[in-house]
C-alpha cells in the first residue's frame, strides 16, 4: 500500500485533484539554490514568554453563545446534531 | 522625453498644499457635520441607497439598521451641541472576511453564506468606538483566494472606472466603493497584495501596513503569516487617520504590535534626506508591460530631477518570489480553512458518515481556486513534499527577509509598479490560474517580509508601490504625498 495518501483523502475534498497551475510553482521551488548563510538567520517573528497573554478562560457574553447555537448547522429537539462518529 | 518643469515647492523645505482632489474625505465630511450642512442620518440614507442600486457587485450585505442607528446616535450628539470625534460619523465598508457581531459574514463563499458573526473584529471594534458607521459588507474572493474578485459566489466585481475590466482582488469589492464614494474609506485584507493590486485598479490608495501593527483578530485567516488589516481610501491623509485608530498591540492576537501615531502634519512636507531604491529585474525583464515600464521609469526621471538620490538594487526574480508566498500560503490556507467542515458551523451537506459529510461539505461549498489552494497546502505539508517544498520555501523566505534587510540599509525607500501588465477584462484571468499567481509577481514579495506599502494611484497605469522597513509608515506616506505633486 502507498505511504502517500491521495490529495482528496488529505484535503477532505471528495474528487479533489492536483493541479498543474500550482505544481509549476512547486517545481520553481524544487529547482530554487539556498544560500547557507542567509536561511541560517532568523529573522522570524516570536513572542516573549512574558509578553504571552494570561491563561485564563474569559467568559463569552450571552450574545455571542446565543448566535454560537444559531450557527450550528443542524439542531433537533433542543439537541445539536452532529454526523455519526462511531458506526455500529 | 519632454522634461517637466520643475514645481517651486521642490526647491524648499517648506509645507506645500496638496491638491484638492487630495483633500480628506474624512475631514470634509467631518467639517460638514460640525456645521450641520448636512445631518448624518440623510449622509448614511444618501450612501445606502446608492449601496443598494451599484452596478459593480461590490456589495455582499448592507448593513441599513446597524448604519442608521448609528447616524442617529451622532445627529443626536451634534443637536445637543456636543463634541465629535474625526471619524464619528464617517462612512466605512468593511471586506466580508471581518467579523462584526450579528452581521452575515460570509467570505464570499457558499460555505459561510449564512454564517453569522458572533464577535467582532479588533480593527472594526475600533473604528466602531471612534464612531464610524459601518455601511457594507464588502464582495471578495472568496476566503482571499484570488486576484480579481471573480472567485465570489456573488458574482464578478467589475472595475469602478470601466466596467468590462476586473476590480482586482481580493479585497475588489472595497476598492470599488471607496473609488466610487459609496464608502469614505473601507477595510480590506492584504495576504499578499489583496488591497494594494485592488487600489491600484481603481486608482485610490491602499495601505497594506507592517505585519502586526494590526490587530488579525477577527479577520478570517487566509495564511497568518502574511494576513494584515489595512485601509482603501482618496487621500493619503485618511490612510493615515484610520490608521492611527485600528493600530495597537492586542492581547487577542500576540503577533500584534505597538506602533508610534502617524503625524499627519509632517506628511504635507518635503521629505529630506530619503534615499530611493527599485528593483530593477522588476522592470529589466520581458513580463513586464512596455507601457507600465515606461512610465515607472518615467516617474523615476521625476525622482531624480526633484534631487533624490534613486538607486537600481538586486532583487529576486518574480518567479520565486511567487512560487515561494503560494507554497507558504497555501500550506496556510490549507490548515486555517481545515476547521470549515460544516461541524459547528456553515453549510453543511450530510454524508453517510462523518468523513463523507466532510469531504461532501467541502467539496460543494468550496469554489474551484479555494479547493486548488487547499489541495496545493496538504500536498507541501505531506510526507515526501514537505522537506523539499515546504521548508525550502520557508528557506527562501528567510533569505528575501534577510535581501530585504540589507536592501534599507541602502535605501529609505523601494519603489515598484503594482502590477507587470495592465487591468485585465472580466473572465480573462479565472480560467487561468497560473497567470493570476504571476500577476501578483510585484506585491508578493513585500507580504514576506511583511513589510509597510502603499499604492498609489499614479506612477504607471496600475499605480505605484511604496515601500519603506518595517513600522515606516510615516515616512512612505510622506514620501507619496511628495510624489503626488510632481505627477
Amino acid at each position: 500500500m502507498s505511504k502517500i495518501m491521495p490529495v482528496d483523502l488529505l484535503s477532505s475534498i471528495k474528487g479533489a485533484t492536483s493541479s498543474k497551475a500550482v505544481d509549476q510553482l512547486f517545481e520553481v521551488i524544487k529547482n530554487a539554490e539556498i544560500k547557507q548563510d542567509a536561511s541560517n538567520k532568523n529573522t522570524y517573528n516570536a513572542v516573549s514568554i512574558e509578553d504571552l497573554r494570561a491563561d485564563v478562560v474569559e467568559n463569552s457574553s450571552e450574545i455571542t453563545k446565543q448566535i454560537i447555537k444559531e450557527n450550528f448547522p443542524n439542531q433537533k429537539n433542543g439537541y445539536l446534531v452532529v454526523s455519526k462518529v462511531i458506526e455500529g | 522625453m519632454a522634461i517637466s518643469k520643475k514645481p517651486p515647492f521642490l526647491n524648499s523645505d517648506k509645507i506645500f498644499l496638496l491638491k484638492t482632489n487630495e483633500m480628506s474625505l474624512i475631514q470634509k465630511i467631518h467639517n460638514q457635520l460640525v456645521g450641520k450642512e448636512i445631518t448624518c442620518t440623510a449622509l448614511v440614507q444618501e450612501k445606502l441607497n446608492l449601496l443598494r442600486e451599484n452596478k459593480y457587485n461590490s456589495v455582499n450585505v448592507v448593513l441599513d439598521e446597524l448604519a442608521l442607528e448609528a447616524a442617529a446616535k451622532v445627529d443626536a450628539k451634534i443637536n445637543n451641541g456636543e463634541e465629535i470625534g474625526l471619524l464619528e460619523g464617517i462612512p466605512f465598508g468593511i471586506k466580508d472576511v471581518y467579523m462584526v457581531q450579528g452581521t452575515y459574514t460570509s467570505a464570499s463563499s457558499d460555505l459561510l453564506k449564512n454564517y453569522k458573526s458572533a464577535y467582532t473584529a479588533t480593527a472594526i471594534q475600533k473604528l466602531l468606538d471612534a464612531g464610524a458607521i459601518p455601511m457594507v459588507k464588502e464582495n471578495c474572493d472568496s476566503f482571499g483566494h484570488g486576484s480579481s474578485s471573480e472567485n465570489t459566489v456573488f458574482g464578478s466585481v467589475k472595475n469602478a472606472i470601466n466596467t468590462s475590466l476586473v476590480a482586482g482582488g481580493s479585497s475588489g469589492g472595497s476598492a470599488v466603493n471607496v473609488a466610487a464614494e459609496y464608502t469614505v474609506f473601507s477595510i480590506g485584507g492584504d495576504t499578499g497584495g489583496s488591497i494594494r493590486q485592488p487600489a491600484g485598479y481603481n486608482k485610490i490608495y491602499g495601505l497594506k501596513p507592517t505585519y502586526g501593527r494590526v490587530s488579525r483578530f477577527g479577520l478570517m485567516a487566509y495564511a497568518s503569516s502574511t494576513d494584515t488589516v489595512g485601509p482603501l481610501a482618496k487621500s493619503i491623509e485618511d490612510i493615515a487617520i484610520v490608521m492611527n485608530v485600528i493600530s495597537g498591540k492586542d492581547s487577542k492576537d500576540q503577533t500584534s504590535i505597538a506602533s508610534e501615531k502617524i503625524e499627519t502634519s509632517v506628511l504635507t512636507s518635503k521629505p529630506n534626506g530619503v534615499r530611493v531604491g527599485y528593483f530593477k529585474n522588476f522592470i529589466e525583464n520581458d513580463a513586464i508591460d512596455p507601457v507600465i515600464k515606461t512610465q515607472f521609469l518615467a516617474t523615476l526621471e521625476k525622482i531624480k530631477e526633484a534631487g533624490y538620490s534613486v538607486e537600481a538594487l538586486d532583487f529576486f526574480d518574480a518567479d520565486t518570489l511567487v512560487s515561494t508566498y503560494y507554497t507558504l500560503a497555501m500550506a496556510e490556507t490549507a490548515s486555517n480553512l481545515s476547521r470549515l467542515d460544516g461541524t459547528n458551523y456553515g453549510e453543511r451537506v450530510e454524508g453517510k458518515n462523518l468523513k463523507e459529510t466532510y469531504m461532501v461539505t467541502r467539496s460543494e461549498n468550496f469554489t474551484e481556486e479555494t479547493q486548488r489552494r487547499i489541495v496545493g497546502g496538504n500536498q507541501v505539508l505531506s510526507q515526501g513534499f514537505s522537506d523539499a517544498i515546504y521548508l525550502k520555501g520557508q528557506q527562501l523566505r528567510k533569505e528575501i527577509e534577510a535581501a530585504f534587510e540589507s536592501d534599507f540599509d541602502k535605501v529609505d525607500i523601494v519603489l515598484s509598479p503594482v502590477t507587470p501588465s495592465s487591468v485585465p477584462k472580466i473572465g480573462e484571468v479565472l480560467n487561468n490560474p497560473h497567470a493570476m499567481y504571476l500577476s501578483d509577481a510585484y506585491t508578493v514579495g513585500f507580504s514576506l517580509g511583511q513589510l509597510p506599502t502603499l499604492t498609489c494611484p499614479f506612477g504607471t497605469e496600475t499605480g505605484i508601490q511604496v515601500t519603506g522597513a518595517k513600522n515606516k509608515e510615516q515616512t512612505i506616506l510622506q514620501f507619496a504625498n511628495f510624489l503626488n505633486q510632481v505627477q
